[in-house]
């Protein structure tokens, strides 16, 4: 027997009682003849797993139950049980802002006089900004409107990181780097645009691939990361350090006609690893290279990581933390996903296992630079396929891309068979030919030969590096996307 | 909706205006929806206070029982956002109870700004606003 001393807002599910008399030996009784006397009660102190609610507290007496034996604790005779919920929250802007530099310059201040303006900006915002530092990871389809427009807005200090060279088939996209730049390092191509637009800018190049080694040495010196790479290795490994690091990841990604955007790693936050715990099969999901991209997407995407950076900066608005917002390009709609973080997660966690970066490359199952270097059982080189050609061999060159590829180039023996029509096609081939796959790079048809190997095809190989390794070592008149 | 009488409502504003840079905190009491006093309560969070605050369980405890005494209701939270907006945000809604009225005073450079009153739902997944009127 215990006396339950009921919170006010609960009183209306228990006749208006400010208290109640149970039979029970422990709190767990005690609260189960009371939400059996008291049904709507239930739902207020348990969820549908049968658990107590995160914010019900319950306390023997003086005593916090947790720090008892739960709901297991004993009672005896003239015990008080009361139920008190647990209340607690704050804010979410930077937490600690970097001292503000004093001023601004005249010409800064006409530059950014739609800035000063506005109240919710002003001098004091605009000096934020100036104060603050942001890492950008990647300088490409994200990374262009990001970098154009953080340092059109003035932030003080900007790194960026990046070690790859402009090609002309980033230029449908990545508008900081112009056709007079397909050649340059991409750290270079950026960081010219961005003093062009905004000279006040500080510019920071990191012209290195980020790695576990040199991720947390890098980012530690910025207070908030935002992610525009496109492969799930840097996705985690950003993720990770910041939630090492206790510094908001500010993270975007694309494919195709759409984007999701959010911030992750911010204290008390989801992470990423809460939102996808486990990389997907290497493959599985094809990169921009693979899948393609509409160019502009990364336009939309990487401007809602800009806008969310500046809001976190200015500490104004509602951030977009544990809310991922999914943007549909053709269907030209935002829809908004509720993200929480897992208490289970390894890195963000109450007991994370992970506390120092990892290998990200073995994580995300990738055969390291070793592996690759040996060739692969069953791949044949485009430049022995042309020999075999040449030779009149017998043998089947199944093309598995789509059909809108085949009509950009095509190798003019091959038949074309995309890889999802493969399984009903299967019958148009003879498993007593010998029979040789080709795709754009390679990974397509390794899925074809490693399907027809399964449906019992003996003689089948993969033309290693696809029709680019055509064009490289055969035939450069073969145009190459 | 919650109506906050101007007594307490002076009190709630005086009080966060001088936990300033750090969040403050406390409770509201009351019958019937509206607040006829307001309890301060210290921060208990022992990390940095600038964008967090913990009421502790015990003074909630303490208050509800005092208030009981007196005929009044514990009606609702209030805490504020130093330089920042008066929205719930995720930590609010993580940390939320159903059972109250959760008032967010956004103090700017050490001044009242704006406020608003937040209902959370019991998954904590939401959190929707209800009519605040004070002073």
């Amino acid at each position: 027997m215990a006396k339950i001393l009921i919170p006010t807002p609960l009183r209306q599910f228990a006749d208006k009682k400010d208290s109640v008399e149970l039979p029970g030996s422990t709190v767990g009784e005690v609260l189960k003849s009371l939400t059996g006397q008291y049904t709507d009660l239930r739902r207020h102190l348990y969820n549908d797993e049968g658990k107590l609610r995160s914010f019900v507290n319950v306390y023997v007496n003086d005593e916090d139950i947790r720090y008892l034996n739960k709901e297991a604790t004993p009672l005896n005779a003239g015990d008080t049980v009361s139920i008190v919920p647990s209340i607690a929250g704050g804010s979410a802007g930077v937490a600690a802002p970097p001292a503000p530099p004093a001023t601004l310059s005249k010409d800064e201040i006409l530059r950014y006089s739609r800035h000063l303006i506005m109240p919710e900006v002003g001098m004091e915002g605009q000096l934020k900004l100036k104060a603050a530092k942001v890492a950008l990871i990647g300088t490409g389809g994200l990374g262009a409107p990001l970098g154009m427009y953080l340092a059109a807005a003035g932030i003080g200090r900007i790194g960026l990181v990046d070690f790859d060279v402009v090609d002309f088939t980033n230029l449908q996209r990545q508008v900081i780097h112009g056709t007079k730049d397909v050649g340059k390092k991409k750290l270079d191509s950026a960081a010219e645009t961005m003093l062009d637009i905004n000279p006040y800018v500080e510019i920071d190049r990191h012209e290195v691939a980020l790695s576990s080694e040199n991720a947390l040495e890098i980012l530690k010196d910025y207070d908030i990361v935002v992610d525009g790479t496109d492969n799930f290795p840097t996705r985690y490994l950003v993720n990770d350090a910041c939630v090492l690091l206790k510094k908001p990841n500010v993270y975007g990604s694309i494919f195709r006609f759409e984007g999701q955007a959010t911030i992750f790693a911010y204290p008390g936050g989801p992470c990423y690893r809460c939102l996808y715990p486990e990389p997907p099969p290497p493959g599985l999901v094809p990169s921009c290279a693979e899948g393609g991209v509409l160019g502009i997407l990364p336009g939309t995407v990487g401007l809602i990581q800009a806008t969310e950076t500046v809001k976190l900066i200015l500490g104004i608005g509602e951030p977009l933390i544990g809310r991922l917002v999914l943007y549909d390009a053709l269907a030209m709609r935002f829809r908004e996903l509720k993200l929480r973080r897992n208490p289970e997660c390894p890195v963000c966690g109450d007991h994370p296992t992970i506390t120092k970066l990892i290998d990200y490359q073995e994580f995300c199952g990738i055969p390291t630079q070793t592996h690759e270097e040996k060739p692969i059982d069953g791949d044949i080189d485009p430049v022995e396929v042309k020999s075999k050609i040449d030779r009149g061999d017998r043998f089947v060159l199944i093309d598995v891309r789509e059909p809108h590829e085949y009509q950009i180039c095509n190798i003019p023996q091959a038949k074309l068979i995309p890889l999802g029509d493969l399984p009903k096609r299967v019958n148009e081939l003879n498993s007593a030919d010998e029979i040789i796959a080709h795709c754009k790079s390679g990974m397509r048809s390794a899925k074809a030969v490693d399907f027809l190997k399964q449906a019992g095809f003996k003689k089948v190989r993969n033309m290693k590096g696809g029709i680019l390794a055509w064009s490289d070592k055969v035939d450069p008149s073969v145009p190459k996307y | 909706m919650i109506k906050i009488q101007k007594t307490a409502w002076e009190k709630m504003v005086s009080h966060v205006e001088g936990t300033f840079p750090k969040e403050g905190c406390g409770l509201m009491i009351g019958s019937d929806g509206v607040v006829q006093e307001a309890v301060p309560l210290p921060n208990a969070y022992t990390g940095p206070q600038e964008d967090f605050f913990v009421i502790d369980p015990k003074d909630l405890h303490r208050v509800d029982q005092e208030s009981r005494e007196r005929g009044l209701d514990v009606l609702g939270v209030f805490h504020s956002h130093p330089d920042c907006d008066a929205y719930f945000s995720k930590r609010d809604l993580e940390h939320s109870c159903p059972w109250f009225s959760y008032v967010v005073l956004s103090i700017k450079k050490g001044r009242f700004d704006h406020a608003n009153s937040y209902r959370p739902d019991f998954d904590q997944t939401e959190a929707l606003k209800e009519e605040l009127i004070y002073g």
